[in-house]
Parts: structure tokens; sequence; C-alpha cells
């Protein structure tokens, strides 16, 4: 489903990512690991087309993805529809009057028929949990709300892959649980989903496979999440735990 | 992933089956627009951080202040030959700047003459081609100088320096401040330019309310962070007063710079008796 070769990317003269190659299969669930700044957040900016590799190649369901057909509205919008990306700050997703419109906007843009976007809406609301905010202005709901708000925008969508960017920061302890149960779900009815995440207590319940960047921007290890917790070697020579990690 | 089946009863039908979607075609000129600006303002100012200064090294403060006599003098002057003689000045300085550099600063001041010029031309055809050339190369001077000035300073170290001149501390902060979040706030409306493109999958026929709202929730993320760092300040025991200290030395390439602009007050002097 996604297959990326060879891939480098800089902002000007800093490199985000350094020669990464990954393939991502249908219903997969994978986290993607590493320090700050080791590249996480460029990589998913990549897969979800709001930036296009400098050098090597990023393809989606078999199909190049590149800056000229980025540039083709079409093709990025149906890129778009099938994979959601839930951005780390929930703040800079919802701009609309109320929950109901926010959650609205895509299924609209769809061209569904306003009774079909409502029932969207309604089953988006009810699978978050979220039903009596319908009304609410999404700017005066707290972190935890607004995520969940953010997470029923993209999943009004139904795109096929689900990206999320550190969806676990500024989440309580109960958010946090409610939030592995949800992906759980979504993973067995078929979604694929790549998180990035720092949460090494929860990573393994939400993701089976792990990619594990380093600071230069590579990819040091693919393996089992499990397998990969347990190397806590590894895990401190990429600067994700120190010594006190056990 | 170490779950038990969970129950897909409460997973909606529509979210179990692959969407078919063929998107209608839109205009998305003004969010890509809208993007590229912003992305083009963030590169401006995170590219401050890697600015080096030419292997000149000019004593910032003094810098600028030579930077400002040169454009006093070039603005009063009304001999072309004083205009001419800077404009080979800073086009010597300019040659041994790096390429890059070079390349953004005489767009900008070729384009502005260029600009210049074409407003001059009914006044050139009119006879006063005088006139029309003094301002026109008055123009690509100023302009060439404040663009050396800004592309080979960190802004950062421009506000410092003008400590130099007097200017109050609480002043200098808030231009460092107003920088710092016009950085920020570039940064959150491009990721909500972005939101808003990905999340744009089909025909959005009220693309006014979606910028609308990203303006509002700019505003409201403004005034947020101002409260926010008024109570951070408050909390660092802020009272108002403000002080930076600023110590600089002076090295020999800098005693010749001050050589160099003593020689144009001179000469725009000399040249100002002449043509009286």
């Amino acid at each position: 489903m996604i297959e990326i070769k060879n891939v480098f990317y800089s902002y000007l003269d800093i490199i985000a990512l350094n020669n990464i190659n990954l393939e991502i299969k249908p219903g997969e669930a994978v986290a993607l690991m590493g320090a700050n700044g080791c590249g996480k957040s460029t990589l998913l900016k990549l897969m979800n087309g709001i930036i296009s590799p400098e050098r090597g190649s990023y393809r989606f369901d078999g199909e190049e993805i590149t800056h000229k057909k980025l540039q083709d509205s079409k093709f990025s919008k149906q890129l778009h529809q099938r994979i959601g990306f839930v951005f780390q700050n929930s703040d800079t997703q919802l701009f609309c009057s109320s929950v109901f419109e926010e959650i609205a906007f895509g299924p609209r843009q769809m061209g569904l028929d306003e009774l079909e976007v409502t029932k969207r809406v309604k089953d988006c609301l009810k699978l978050l949990n979220i039903e009596n905010f319908e009304n609410r202005i999404p700017y005066h709901l707290s972190g935890g709300e607004k995520r969940k708000v953010a997470i029923a925008c993209v999943m009004s969508l139904n795109p096929d892959v689900l990206v999320l960017d550190e969806p676990m920061n500024g989440l309580d302890p109960k958010t946090q649980r409610w939030l592995v149960e949800f992906l759980v779900k979504l993973n067995k009815a078929g979604k694929t989903l790549i998180i990035s995440t720092h949460n090494l207590e929860l990573v393994h319940e939400i993701s089976t496979r792990a990619i594990l960047f380093n600071e230069e921007h590579t990819i040091v290890a693919d393996m089992l999440t499990k397998e990969l917790l347990k190397d806590i070697d590894l895990l401190k020579k990429v600067n994700l735990v120190d010594k006190y990690y056990h | 992933m170490d779950h038990t089946e969970s129950e897909m009863t409460d997973v909606p039908e529509w979210l179990l089956i692959n969407e078919n979607y063929i998107p209608l075609t839109d205009k998305d000129t003004f969010v890509n627009k809208s993007i590229l600006s912003i992305f083009r303002v963030i590169s401006r100012i995170k590219m401050q951080d890697s600015i080096q200064q030419t292997h000149l090294k000019i004593n910032v403060p003094l810098n600028v202040l030579c930077t400002a006599i040169l454009l006093i003098l070039v603005s009063l002057t009304k001999s072309l030959i004083f205009v001419m003689i800077i404009n080979v000045y800073l086009l010597s300085i300019l040659c041994v700047t790096d390429t890059d550099r070079l390349i953004r600063i005489l767009k900008l001041s070729v384009g502005v003459t260029l600009f210049t010029a074409i407003i001059m031309l009914p006044a050139f055809i009119q006879g006063n081609s005088y006139s029309s050339i003094m301002i026109t190369t008055k123009v690509f001077a100023s302009i060439t100088a404040v663009g050396l000035l800004s592309h080979t300073t960190k802004w950062s170290l421009l506000t410092k320096a003008l400590k130099r001149f007097y200017v109050p501390d609480i002043f200098i902060l808030i231009l460092d401040i107003t920088i710092k979040y016009i950085y920020r706030l570039g940064e959150l409306s491009l990721s909500m330019f972005y939101a808003l493109k990905l999340r744009s999958v089909g025909k959005n026929n009220k693309k006014y309310t979606s910028m609308a709202g990203v303006a509002g929730t700019m505003f409201l993320q403004s005034m947020e962070m101002a409260e926010e760092m008024y109570h951070a300040m408050e909390c660092r025991g802020f009272s108002g007063e403000y002080h930076r200290m600023e110590k600089s030395k002076f090295k020999w390439i800098d005693y010749f710079h001050i050589a160099i602009h003593i020689g144009f007050v001179v000469l725009y002097l000399y040249l100002g008796r002449v043509l009286s």
C-alpha cells in the first residue's frame, strides 16, 4: 500500500529524512518512534502529500506520488481522502463554527447528500463518544475533546489509512486509554494505522510493528513492537530512553 | 496489540467498506498560494538562524550607523557622480558576498529600480532626463545598501544594535517578541492551511467561510499566546523594565569601514560645494 524507497528530504540545509526505505501493507498498525527532531513528522507529511521527496520515490497503492502529480487538484484530493491525517496540535485542524459543521466539512465536499452527511456525523459523534458536543464551538473544548473532534473529522471521510502525529500528547491517562481502545477497534475494522509516538507504555497496544529512527534521520530498526521495546540498548543508542529506563 | 476481539457493532457500516470516491474538480489556488507565501515568510525568518556575516564581519552597530549615513547622503545629494560612486562601492561589496546572497539582494534592488524607471519614464520622455536618472540610481543605491545590511546581519543582532543608539530597551524587547511571534503565528497558520488543504477533498463552495474560520482561530490563538506570555513574564518578575547588555569590540576592518564612510561624507560635501 505504501512504498517508500531511498527517500531524502531536507529543510534548507537541515536534513530531515536520510535514505528512508519502508513498506506498509494494508491493515497494518505501524508505530514510528524516535527522539525529537528525528524526522517522524516529516515522514508523515510526506505520506500525506504535504511535501514530496527531494530524492527517491513514494508510492501509494502502486502509484508514484510526485510533486507534479500533487499539483493536480483531483489527484491530491483523492489521495487526501484515502489518507487521513490527525495533526499533533488539534487546534490547527479545527476551524468551523460548531462540532457538527466540523465533522460534516469533509462529507459535504465529497458530494454526499445531506441525509448521508448527517448520518456520518452522528455515527462519528457516537463512535468517538462526543454526542453531547454536536453544537459546541470546537475552540472552547478541552485538549482531549478537541483531539476526539479532530479524529472524528478525519474518520468522516472514511480514509483507508489513518495517520496520527503524537496522538497521546497532552491527553490525560483516561483519554489515552480510550484512544488506545479506539485505535485498536479501527485497526480491527480494517484501517491501516501509522502512528508517530514517544509513548513507550502504550505503543505495543496500538501497533504490532515499530519503525525506529536515529538522530541521523535514518531508520535503524523495523521489527515487532514488543521485540523493539525489549532492546533497551538500541533505544538508548537512538536517545529515546536514558539509563534510568528499564 | 494484545486486545481480545473487540466488538464491531458500534463501528458504522460505511466505515467498514472502501470509499469509491472520485473527486470533482475544484480550484485551490487561494489555499495553495497562501501556503506558499506563508512558507516563504517562515523560511526567511528561519534562514536568519543560519545567516553568516560576510567574511568582512563588520561590527553590527557600526554597520547600521554607516548604512543610515549612506542613505541620508544618497537622498540629500544633488550630484549624480556621488550616487554613481556609492553604487560602485556597493556593487564591489556585493562582489565579495556569496552567490546566493548576491542574487537575492540584486533581485530586489534591480526589481525595484526597474519599477522606478518605468514610473520615471514619462518624465524622462518629457525632457527631465537628469532627475529621472538621478532618482532611479538613488533608488538602486538605497535598496542595495539596505539589502546588504539585512541579508548579512541576523535580525536579533540588528535589534541588539539599536541599544547603541539609545533606543529604549523595552522597544528592543517588543521588536524581538514581534519577530518571534510572526514566526510562531506563521507556523500555526501554515499548519492550519495544510489541514484545510488535507480536509478539502472535494468541491468546496464556501471557501471564504473556511478562510474566515482559519482567521478567527488564528486571532484567538494569538490572544491566548499573548496572555500566556504576559503571565509568564509576570512569573519571571518582569516589572516593565528590561535591561540588555551590549559590548562590542572594534577590529581593523571596522576602522577601515569608518574611514571609507568619512571619505563619503567629505566627497558629499566637496561635490556639493562644486555643484553650488
